[in-house]
């Protein structure tokens, strides 16, 4: 119901955008040089991505990226925490000026916005469940109860295939409760969040574990507007991307934050090198 | 044979007993509503801690005050957002319910028209439609107004309280005697002057209490907010939660919530029931 509405709003103000194109005409390079300032849209409860501290500070390793653009445009860097469901709203309204918030790279949002190639991260989705459950396979989870956080983006395509009873939530805390309250028999997210939290090694979760193997790969990219794709702002990210790979940046920063080092980032690192 | 009741006319007669037994039982006393609210915050944390090892029981508390700042700063942000919407809902609410006792009839119905919309319409659609309509910049006369998302969530919850006080409003103007309105007319009031001068003073403490009710529910709504991604108390607390990985903490950080908002509504209702009560005996 809530994501209905929500998708409803979002195709409105789609629609409200087109009439109002005067709003973000100006380059968002000159804009932002000008402002001193560069508004990014991050996450704010995706640990170790980004999350908060009880400074009320946000940190993670997204945020370590969103500070070196920042740092390299000789702007100061303003946090804006999104969440699925608002933040390529916020973009496209103006009042953020990229995104950087765990956001998975594909066709249905190449349509309403930019993505930086290359892409600085890949998740994959998993389950975290009880060992009591015995969960082998993905097909096991066929007419079972599954929890899940609502917007994300494995939730469709896992439905479609292997017809779980989904449970959404709107947060990863209910969800993860809910799981250990027995409402279901597995969580389904993505595999970075369950490997560090399995990782961790709280007493809480040592009956349960990742039984499945990580499907549907995605990327993570950092989202600009559609017309800054091809400005000299798209081009900065472009360049800078790419030499997070070559440089060895984000597999440093992986480490930094405990994030289990994955082959897409090795790999992307050794193809960059010989450039 | 007696049977039991609470209607006055059927008890014996006593002098100087004016409250009657139903008033009486209408609200606990502060010091046993805080006592229910410890219990209730303790047996939670109880239940939520009953698998985890005794390693765990003694972070809860600990963990919970060092996000404490946190949680509260989100809560003052939460009494800003109220009060906003509630002064904003009131003013254009005051307009809204004048216009529907106005003498000209396509004020009258347009506004009874807008009021019954905003009044049955979800607060959260509404708060839907304004995050997602508004634009985040507007440009009049050069000059550029930056809307950020709180704003629009303080209209969007301004929106449904607007319609609220109308009806206050208009149902406090239709509660008072026609009689002072004829008095009015014979004494050459005109219509501007009865309302303002006459009419409206004597509605206020009638609407006073309905008005305060209605800021308790807007009090409690404005952690809606947080599902258009405006950060408050609601967000803060997830994102502890989250920064903390612990779910044993899910209980006793979501009760920590639940006690601040209960602490700050609770006086507000037993002030307006007290308020109720002084005027239902003057009338």
């Amino acid at each position: 119901m809530l994501k209905s509405v929500a998708r409803l709003a979002s195709l409105v103000a789609c629609a409200a955008t087109c009439f109002a194109p005067g709003a973000i005409a100006q380059d968002t390079f000159a804009k932002v040089k000008e402002r001193g300032t560069i508004v990014v849209g991050v996450k704010n409860d995706y640990k170790p991505w980004g999350f908060l501290e009880p400074s009320g500070k946000i940190v993670g390793m997204e945020i370590d990226l969103v500070d070196d653009i920042a740092g390299r445009l000789g702007v100061k860097a303003e946090l804006v925490p999104v969440t699925s469901a608002n933040r390529m709203e916020f973009l496209n309204q103006g009042r953020i000026d990229l995104i950087v918030a765990t956001m998975g790279d594909n066709p249905a949002r190449r349509e309403v916005i930019g993505m930086i190639e290359p892409p600085y991260y890949a998740g994959g989705s998993n389950v975290l469940a009880h060992r009591s459950a015995g969960l082998t396979e993905w097909a096991d989870l066929k007419d079972r109860r599954v929890c899940a956080v609502e917007g994300a983006y494995f939730n469709r395509r896992v439905t479609k295939l292997y017809a779980p009873e989904l449970i959404t939530f709107p947060a990863v805390p209910e969800a993860m409760n809910a799981l250990r309250g027995g409402n279901c028999i597995a969580f389904l997210f993505d595999a970075t969040l369950i490997e560090s939290t399995l990782a961790e090694g709280s007493p809480e979760w040592q009956d349960f574990e990742m039984p499945l193997v990580t499907e549907d790969p995605q990327a993570w990219a950092i989202g600009i507007r559609k017309d800054d794709l091809s400005s000299p702002f798209g081009e900065f990210l472009r360049k800078l991307s790419e030499d997070w790979h070559a440089s060895g940046t984000l597999l440093a920063l992986e480490e930094k934050w405990g994030i289990k080092s994955s082959p897409f980032l090795q790999e992307l690192h050794d193809k960059y090198k010989t450039q | 044979m007696t049977t039991q009741t609470d209607l006055p006319v059927l008890l014996p007669f006593t002098l100087g007993s004016s409250a009657t037994p139903r008033r009486k039982a209408c609200l606990l006393r502060p010091a046993t509503w805080c006592s229910i609210l410890v219990v209730a915050a303790l047996a939670g944390a109880a239940t939520a801690n009953a698998s985890a090892s005794a390693a765990i029981v003694s972070g809860v508390i600990p963990t919970m005050w060092k996000w404490a700042p946190l949680v509260l700063q989100g809560f003052a942000f939460n009494l800003l957002v109220s009060v906003l919407s509630m002064a904003i809902g009131t003013l254009a609410g005051l307009f809204l319910g004048l216009a529907q006792v106005s003498l000209y009839g396509p004020v009258r119905r347009t506004s009874w028209l807008a009021t019954q919309f905003f009044r049955n319409a979800p607060w959260l659609v509404l708060l839907f439609y304004c995050m997602y309509l508004l634009p985040f910049e507007i440009e009049i006369f050069g000059l550029t107004i930056l809307l950020p998302a709180w704003c629009k969530a303080v209209i969007g919850l301004s929106l449904p309280v607007m319609a609220n006080v109308a009806e206050i409003v208009r149902g406090g103007i239709q509660s008072i005697p026609l009689t002072q309105w004829e008095s009015a007319e014979a004494l050459a009031f005109s219509r501007r002057q009865t309302i303002w001068m006459i009419i409206l003073p004597q509605c206020l403490k009638r609407m006073a209490p309905p008005w305060m009710n209605l800021y308790a529910i807007l009090t409690m709504a404005t952690t809606l907010v947080s599902l258009v991604g405006v950060q408050e108390s609601m967000t803060m607390t997830r994102a502890a939660l989250v920064a903390e990985a612990r779910t044993d903490l899910f209980i006793p950080m979501y009760m920590m919530l639940l006690a601040l908002f209960a602490l700050y509504c609770y006086p507000i209702a037993r002030w307006t029931q007290r308020l109720e009560r002084k005027f239902a005996v003057r009338d």
